[in-house]
């Protein structure tokens, strides 16, 4: 073989080589694509109600207190007390209708505040009513039902911990020693200025849930109160500009869409919302189950795999808020070196350590956990047994990819850990808040604390505790990005992608056989060898024969 | 004399495609922190404040905002922005280098990738500072060594609060940085 072909042969073998080498070494292309409190007044629009409440005479009172606004109210709405006493907001109980386990805020145990039992004067004020301060409230009195809680549209309506749900009767310090003052509200302003719920109204515990701004939920926080495009499509206040009732639509004050029953695989096309069977506030009551336009028909046949949230809200708690990702209890009652209470905050100014509640982390911009999801969840309710040994599961979200009803969810994991009765093997019960002699954040004693808390939960306590770590799931619905910033094919079909933990379902890209592969790279390989050596013996033979 | 020829072109193309498929690693360094984004950016900024050599902050810049202001969204970036004199000033006062403020401030990226994770990135100073001669070579080989201080922490420290915008600017004008060393 002369020089002139062997050259030209190791010259194109080389470019060869390290193409192939330049393409397996660089990366994969990746598109980047406390109390409740009174969120900020949305602006507010004319109103198209035939009723001005202001001009009604029932209103004309100098209300002292929140029962005598509603018994005011229900002078005319005469059947609302009775429908708002059947719904979850006010029972704060839920039976699952598939498996008949009752849950609700009342009967769950969560890794936040951990229970309502002992509590209830401080919890009760994100209750939709008046007086609930120990297990003896009297579910049947109408006259106790908060009307203004969701109807108040001056904004000012505010509950505090403490006052078993009534709002702020006289101005006081909150938190107190904070040099903060909240302002008594003008009850009678208020009763005459009542409207459909507003973002303010909804969010004034749904977004302070957990204690503190966003902690709880992840993907509800003060910033859906006047959000810009990027953090929600529907709520874009310069945009469709939706309100919270505008998917959670009411019927008889039953709020649909509730966490507790999840429309969790919605099939058929879009259809009017109050259609029996339909749950409104599925995304497919206004897009269907076939969302996607004919070009991009290959989206619609994810559609019976994943749940639209997988795709359109890539990250949640997409704002500088952020949200609680873990609440380690057993931190609680380390006082400061001068044996005093320690509050430290993080370098984002969130909670992240108090001696009375624990230690904190946060997150912004949460990449969510996924998981297969049929719309029912089971709950550690009080009492449940738990094994010690193992993370605790508190909800565990229900289905499989068997089950034709899941499909994959995006989901908040919020870690914890909290007491639990070492003999007994069931989450403890503890009295956290109040003034008197047992209450953790005034006392910081957890023996005396739970004791009280095993009391009103009526369950017997062994006298010894420990701490076990738990986690509890939430199905992610809230901030749905703008299209553009949906997940990306590869975001998901790679090995290391966003299903990685993803079992039961084979995908392109993320599943293979290792044997196959080689031998697939193999024959690739062994053909461009092929092609590279039978164009050197073309070239080498035409200039031998030339 | 062909074999001369082609191998130089073959030498040629060999180092052009390495310099292509490394150069830009070689130029900046990527490295996880162990901490969520704010307080990695904390943390370098207390880092930065405490290295002494006339470094100080001059800026904390957030490009995402841009973005969202715009409708879309990105995962979070934070650039933290230093400068020191002691180091600016000899670029700054020769003719032949002094486009190199284009480089000025120092910044420092922190941003979190789909990983979940937060990463810090970094200019590798002292190989790029030795392209442009002794003088700035001797220089940005300090920039590199004082960088190595920002990256490096101590988790049995407590999180620093994180410093938002440009310490001692509020101003503004020209002078807004001045604070912040350059």
């Amino acid at each position: 073989m002369s020089a002139r072909p062997k050259l030209i042969l190791s010259v194109a073998a080389i470019a060869a080589t390290l193409t192939a080498l330049v393409a397996f070494a660089m990366p994969a292309k990746t598109e980047v694509a406390s109390a409740p409190q009174a969120a900020t007044t949305t602006p507010k629009k004319e109103s198209d109600s035939t009723a001005d409440h202001s001009k009604f005479k029932e209103l004309q009172k100098n209300f002292k207190t929140g029962p005598e606004v509603t018994e005011a109210c229900l002078i005319c709405h005469t059947e609302a007390a009775k429908q708002v006493q059947h719904t979850k907001h006010w029972t704060w109980e839920s039976k699952d209708p598939k498996t008949g386990q009752v849950r609700g805020k009342k009967n769950i145990i969560n890794n936040y505040c951990t229970a309502v039992l002992s509590n209830e004067k401080d919890c009760m004020a994100c209750h939709a009513g008046y007086g609930w301060k120990d297990s003896s409230f009297d579910f049947s009195v109408q006259k106790n039902v908060d009307c203004l809680v969701c109807h108040d549209n001056t904004g000012t309506y505010r509950k505090l911990p403490g006052d078993a749900g009534h709002p702020v009767y006289k101005r006081r310090e909150f938190p107190p020693k904070s040099g903060k003052f909240v302002e008594a509200v003008d009850l009678q302003k208020a009763a005459q200025s009542i409207g459909m719920p507003s973002r303010t109204n909804c969010g004034a515990c749904h977004f302070f849930g957990g204690g503190a701004n966003g902690a709880k939920h992840g993907d509800m926080d003060s910033s859906l109160q006047h959000p810009g495009k990027y953090l929600d499509v529907h709520m874009n206040e310069k945009g469709l500009n939706f309100s919270c009732t505008e998917c959670h639509a009411t019927k008889s004050h039953e709020v649909s869409g509730s966490r507790y029953n999840t429309a969790a695989a919605v099939t058929g096309p879009a259809h009017i919302r109050g259609k029996a069977d339909a749950s409104p506030a599925a995304c497919q009551s206004c897009h269907g189950d076939k969302p996607h336009p004919a070009q991009h028909a290959r989206l619609n046949q994810h559609t019976d795999k994943l749940a639209c949230q997988t795709c359109h809200i890539p990250e949640f708690a997409r704002n500088d808020i952020g949200t609680e990702m873990s609440w380690d209890w057993s931190k609680a009652t380390i006082m400061g070196p001068d044996g005093k209470r320690m509050v430290r905050k993080d370098s984002a100014g969130r909670r992240a350590f108090d001696s009375q509640k624990g230690e904190w982390r946060w997150e912004s911009h949460v990449i969510p956990e996924y998981r297969w999801f049929n719309g029912t969840s089971t709950y550690k309710v009080i009492g449940s047994k738990i094994d010690p040994s193992k993370v605790v599961q508190l909800s565990v979200v229900g289905g499989g990819p068997n089950d034709p009803d899941s499909r994959i969810w995006p989901t908040k994991v919020h870690r914890g850990k909290q007491p639990y009765d070492v003999e007994n093997n069931y989450l403890t019960v503890q009295h956290t808040g109040g003034e008197d002699a047992t209450a953790l954040w005034h006392n910081y004693d957890w023996q005396k604390a739970i004791g009280t808390g095993m009391k009103a939960a009526n369950l017997p306590y062994s006298g010894k505790f420990a701490f076990v770590d738990t986690e509890l799931t939430w199905p992610i619905t809230h901030m749905v990005a703008p299209k553009e910033d949906a997940l990306t094919c590869e975001q998901c079909h790679s090995k290391n992608g966003r299903m990685k933990d993803i079992q039961g379902v084979y995908m392109p890209a993320r599943d293979g056989t290792h044997w196959l592969d080689v031998i697939g790279w193999s024959l690739a390989l062994l053909t461009l060898l092929g092609v590279l050596i039978h164009g050197a013996i073309r070239i080498y033979s035409s200039k031998k024969e030339g | 004399m062909l074999k001369v020829i082609g191998g130089f072109f073959l030498g040629l193309v060999v180092v052009g495609v390495l310099a292509y498929a490394f150069a830009g690693s070689l130029m900046f360094r990527e490295i996880e922190s162990p901490f969520g984004v704010e307080e990695t950016v904390a943390r370098i900024q207390q880092n930065i404040q405490n290295t002494g050599n006339g470094w100080a902050l001059s800026g904390l810049r957030n490009p995402g905002k841009a973005v969202q202001n715009d409708g879309g969204n990105v995962l979070p970036v934070m650039m933290v922005e230093a400068c020191s004199t002691k180091y600016s000033a000899p670029i700054l006062k020769d003719d032949s280098v002094r486009f190199l403020s284009i480089l000025m401030p120092c910044k420092v990226s922190v941003y979190k990738k789909n990983d979940g994770k937060t990463y810090i990135g970094m200019m590798n100073a002292g190989l790029m500072g030795k392209m442009f001669g002794p003088m700035v070579g001797e220089v940005m080989g300090h920039v590199a060594e004082d960088q190595e201080k920002f990256v490096k922490f101590d988790p049995s420290k407590p999180a620093p609060e994180m410093i938002k915008g440009t310490p001692g600017a509020a101003a503004g004008g020209a002078g807004a940085s001045a604070a912040g060393g350059c």
